[in-house]
């Protein structure tokens, strides 16, 4: 994908934090998650279930609708605070100047009317076309998104679409208002390999055409390789690293970072014994006070019982207490018991 | 890994019939369509392919949980296909079961050491203190605690859920446990732990493994073989690192192309074949291959002629008019 110009964030999010009132006790979901998107830019968000990532993304829309819920920070759109919006406002930001891709294309769409009907709906919202011009649009993008024979198939319903092909109407539903900002959650999870590759390859090229930015929602390493230009990797609500994501695949900083990758079975390589993360991931109800991986680290120190803040240079920076030595001396040696394995 | 065949599957078949999309109409369903494998003693033997292909179909005729439409099954020299319930239940105890979804595996209402312990009691294996005995060393060696036997399914993660399923699968001693997607629920750092758990076992247990899985990196990392489906039938069989690394079949080779990678390497990236469309119906087969439709390698024999699955090179089957890496 094109290279992202960093200059005005589309989205800039500050010390986000999301809190649910439980029965017991608060919970945090989201803990000081700050980032930038720049404009074009595709930001991958990776992570395993429970790390807030996609609450994250929907608390800022405002499509958390829990009276339980304490959202604070700040969220800022094209330098417009967008927390805290009404209802009525947000409504005009969301499907308008920020769409949205689902995980589940089926549950994205109603399926009691016509996939015209309800891209057309979208359309009128948010802008003042006329029914019919808002039709021809809708057949139009159809077509962009590679929907054979879109004149037809505009006037079909969601389940008369195969799993790919309806994940293509979604796309095409959060395109119709070209939108400078698209939020992907999971967008390729229930698709089958051949499919996500199809609808990865969309969206890198509809990504070009429109200049929109995109933030992708995911908890599949390869996909943020293949996407990405920068990745946020969450645990336990925090972002534990965040960087370029070339650095951050090739150098990983944090150490849930490099079992993250270690732990993935690879296409590409002769077999090797995988990493493993001991434990399972820390339940959001009783996250540490200091460091939130702590518990899972075999590197863990005496200091880690203060949670550190992100650090490092060049744009790639990490939540972790060790030393750029120490880390250097772990992975050496890390990498020389992979190679004793084989 | 031994070149003692454990099990073998001769032409396979398993159709169901459907009410078809007009009123009284009823359609054949041709799901698993003339699969034939041999599974050895001690090996893992993967089976590859997309949602809908059959895999889980032909995982399930393999052990006789459901009867095949025809073709053969045998396992250790013993025909299974046509055997009563009564005959079937020697071998059963055999050949176990390791499930995807390990929410909806486990009874909600038995604790998990009933759980693990049921097989052996209806099995009458030993006497209830032995049975016990037994559920509790199990529970070590697929790293749970012992003391926990006394809990209920909802009580673990997904991960522990599902080395509770591989500890029902092992109650039995089997020499043959298919697992059906056993780690597709899990997170990528539970899945790694698994993982490592099943090859663990099958060194200390000389288990053989039909590993069933739609992600490819799994499959490779798992598999001494690996058989690929498409459309009810398998197209490539052959030593997982050879068919990893020269696909001889054009629709392994689109698949394998087209797995996201990580990239942390200088090494090129393979070049992606994008195959267009979606798998077809498997009530309205192709005519031919059932891939030519989406096979960029077609010609007009593969529309006429439904290629044989024949041996390549040896321990390499292929069905295609048109194979690639011939040479390699």
């Amino acid at each position: 994908m094109s290279d992202a110009t960093l200059n005005e964030p589309v989205l800039s999010v500050r010390d986000l934090s999301v809190t649910f009132a439980t029965r017991q006790g608060p919970l945090r979901a989201v803990d000081g998650l700050s980032f930038d998107v720049g404009a074009k830019e595709v930001l991958g968000i990776v992570g395993e279930s429970g790390s807030g990532k996609s609450v994250a993304m929907y608390s800022m829309l405002g499509l958390v609708r829990d009276s339980n819920v304490a959202i604070t920070g700040s969220v800022k759109f094209e330098g417009r605070e967008i927390l805290g919006l009404s209802d009525r406002e947000l409504q005009s930001v969301r499907g308008g100047d920020v769409g949205m891709i689902f995980q589940d294309p089926m549950t994205a769409m109603t399926p009691v009317y016509k996939v015209g009907w309800q891209i057309v709906e979208q359309i009128r919202a948010h802008s003042d076309m006329t029914k019919a011009q808002a039709r021809s649009r809708a057949i139009e993008l159809l077509g962009e998104v590679g929907i054979p024979d879109p004149k037809t198939r505009v006037d079909h319903f969601p389940h008369e679409f195969s799993g790919g092909m309806r994940q293509r109407v979604v796309i095409a539903m959060a395109l119709s208002c070209n939108p400078k900002l698209l939020i992907a959650d999971e967008p390729t999870t229930a698709l089958d390999v051949t499919t996500q590759a199809q609808i990865l390859d969309l969206m890198s090229k509809l990504q070009e055409s429109y200049g929109s930015s995109i933030v992708i929602i995911t908890h599949d390493m390869g996909v943020i390789a293949e996407v990405a230009n920068r990745v946020v990797v969450m645990y336990a609500g925090r972002p534990a690293e965040i960087g370029p994501e070339i650095d951050v695949v090739r150098f990983p900083r944090h150490p849930y970072t490099w079992g993250l990758l270690g732990a993935v079975p690879r296409v590409d390589v002769k077999n090797r014994r995988l990493v493993t993360i001991p434990g399972t991931p820390v339940s959001p109800l009783d996250v540490p006070t200091g460091c939130a991986f702590g518990p899972r680290c075999q590197h863990k120190m005496a200091i880690c019982d203060e949670r550190p803040i992100l650090r490092g240079g060049d744009g790639h920076v990490d939540a972790c207490w060790l030393s750029d030595e120490q880390r250097v001396a772990i992975r050496s040696q890390a990498t020389v018991r992979g190679v004793a394995d084989e | 890994m031994s070149d003692e065949v454990l099990l073998r599957a001769t032409d396979v078949v398993k159709s169901f019939t459907s009410r078809g999309k007009k009123l009284g109409a009823r359609s054949l369903n041709t799901a698993v369509n003339g699969v034939s494998l041999e599974v050895k003693r001690g090996e893992t033997l993967g089976i590859v392919g997309e949602s809908g292909c059959g895999k889980s179909t032909l995982a399930r005729c393999l052990v006789q949980l459901i009867p095949v439409t025809s073709g053969s099954v045998e396992f250790n020299g013993v025909e299974l296909v046509g055997l009563s319930r009564r005959e079937l239940r020697p071998h059963r105890r055999e050949m176990q079961l390791v499930f995807q979804d390990p929410y909806a595996s486990l009874n909600p209402r038995r604790t998990v050491g009933d759980i693990v312990a049921d097989p052996m009691r209806i099995n009458k294996m030993a006497g209830e203190r032995e049975i016990l005995e037994r559920v509790r060393d199990l529970f070590v060696t697929v790293g749970l605690d012992p003391a926990s036997v006394h809990r209920y399914p909802h009580e673990f993660s997904g991960g522990q859920r599902q080395r509770i399923g591989i500890a029902r699968s092992l109650s039995l001693n089997p020499s043959l446990v298919v697992a059906d997607e056993p780690v597709s629920a899990l997170d990528v750092s539970v899945q790694a732990q698994v993982l490592n758990l099943m090859a663990d076992l099958q060194d200390q247990l000389h288990l053989t493994y039909l590993f069933i899985a739609h992600d490819l990196g799994v499959v490779r990392h798992v598999s001494d073989r690996v058989g690929v489906m498409y459309l009810g039938e398998i197209v490539e069989l052959g030593d997982a690192e050879a068919l990893y690394q020269a696909p001889m079949h054009p629709y392994t080779e689109a698949l394998l192309s087209v797995v996201p990678e990580l990239n942390d390497t200088d090494a090129p990236r393979r070049e992606r074949i994008l195959i267009s469309g979606d798998v077809p119906d498997p009530s309205d087969r192709p005519t031919g291959c059932s891939f030519h439709p989406r096979c960029p390698a077609a010609t007009d024999i593969c529309q006429r002629e439904a290629p044989a699955f024949v041996e390549l090179k040896p321990g390499r089957f292929v069905a295609c008019h048109h194979p690639r890496n011939v040479d390699e």
